[in-house]
């Protein structure tokens, strides 16, 4: 009796590995996957500048929560690129982003476009994926020079 | 090619004398224009705030007039930090400023000012004037950031003109509209013209319900200097069809 439930328990889980197989998923990874449903906005403050790249840091509010350090180049035309690293709890999260600025002659212009995680540490190890960016660059002023950003994107990690 | 048209007064009492001695348009001769350029940084610190100072002298032959400017293409490294200054936080519709001049602008939109010397060939004499010159940002134009570029003269012509350009990254186009000075006589020539972007700027921020006023975050030097120094080019275009080029680096500072 104990013999044939064995024998059936291996049967299915030789079953489930084949169909798993077919897919061409790894078994393993497929238990592990976990998806990070990233809705994160920061308040940054400037810290410096070089040139048509401004540095800034601030706190990360939302899903991954901590600092976040943002590298923004800015040269005039439409298109902004920005590298950014959020440092968590748990980890951190790298990655680059491009978007689009509007109204640049006003003292808060505001951009939206993507962002591609490039890498990451500890629990986000693995992480990847695409998601939106949102902001507004605000440029009046000395103490009110900063950035706000919003991701929204579901990482898998 | 688009003409200025000298507003009122159009003749002051000089050209009037001029006119007077020579009631036929001159024949005027053109010989080939060459340009030089300048740049300074104020002050020259990498990764700090400084004022562009750009400038140009157009020459023809001894005694010449040269032939009017009709556009400047100027190149420059793309990663100044022109647009991630704090210039130009608001825009100047351009009809404004053509009507009223630069004054009439919001004074956040200022971002910077200078001077044109030009020459009007009249009969055998040269009149000179110094336009003074205001820098503006213009509304956008698909993202753009648009410069306004306006020049005022008052005497012996009087005119203004606006010469709206989109900052690209590290390129300024501007078409340079033909000046009419005097019924007859030739257009305006620019001859040399220096300009100051940043410095001596005043712009205004609401708080606690008070417009305070505050000095706008300069262009802003990037901290690692270029191979062979910072490089800026300019061709400039003339009303003969001929073109002129420059060149000029501003050095790296020493020990970097």
């Amino acid at each position: 009796m104990r013999f044939d439930e064995s024998i059936k328990r291996t049967t299915v889980l030789g079953l489930i590995a084949l169909a798993l197989a077919g897919m061409g998923i790894p078994p393993a990874r497929a238990a592990a996957s976990r998806v990070l449903n990233v809705r994160d906005e920061g308040h940054l403050r400037f810290i410096t500048s070089d040139g048509s790249e401004i540095i800034d840091e601030g706190p990360a509010l939302g899903t991954v929560p901590g600092k976040v350090r943002v590298y923004f180049v800015y040269n005039g035309e439409p298109t902004v690129s920005a590298r950014f690293t959020i440092y968590g709890r748990s980890g951190s999260i790298s990655g680059r982003a491009k978007a689009r600025l509007s109204n640049p002659t006003s003292p808060d212009p505001s951009f939206r476009g993507a962002f591609t995680i490039t890498a990451g540490s500890g629990r986000y190890a693995h992480i990847h994926g695409t998601g939106e960016l949102f902001g507004v660059f605000y440029r009046r002023g000395s103490d009110k020079y900063g950035l706000v950003v919003q991701t929204i994107g579901k990482l898998p990690y | 090619m688009s003409r200025a048209r000298a507003f009122t007064p159009a003749l002051t009492l000089g050209v009037a004398l001029a006119l007077a001695l020579c009631a036929l348009r001159p024949g005027v001769a053109w010989a080939g224009q060459s340009a030089s350029i300048s740049t300074v940084f104020t002050p020259l610190r990498l990764g700090a705030p400084t004022t562009v100072s750009l400038g140009f002298q157009i020459s023809a032959g001894a005694g010449q007039v040269p032939s009017p400017l009709t556009g400047v293409d100027f190149h420059y490294p793309s990663n100044l930090g022109i647009a991630t200054s704090g210039l130009g936080v608001a825009s100047c519709p351009v009809a404004e400023l053509e009507a009223h001049g630069p004054s009439i602008c919001p004074p956040d939109s200022r971002m910077g000012s200078g001077s044109a010397f030009v020459e009007i060939p009249v009969g055998g004499e040269v009149l000179t004037e110094t336009a003074s010159i205001g820098l503006v940002a213009g509304p956008s134009e698909n993202g753009f950031v648009k410069l306004l570029v306006s020049a005022t003269g008052l005497s012996p012509v009087a005119a203004r003109i606006v010469m709206p350009s989109l900052l690209l990254a590290g390129n300024l186009k501007l078409t340079v509209p033909l000046v009419e000075s005097l019924p007859g006589a030739a257009d305006v020539s620019v001859v040399r013209v220096h300009v100051t972007l940043g410095g001596n700027l005043t712009y205004y921020e609401r708080r606690h319900g008070k417009m305070v006023p505050y000095r706008p975050k300069s262009v802003v030097l990037p901290k690692r200097c270029p191979r062979g120094g910072f490089k800026f080019s300019a061709t400039f275009s003339f009303l003969d069809g001929t073109q002129a080029e420059a060149k000029r680096t501003v050095g790296c500072p020493r020990g970097r």
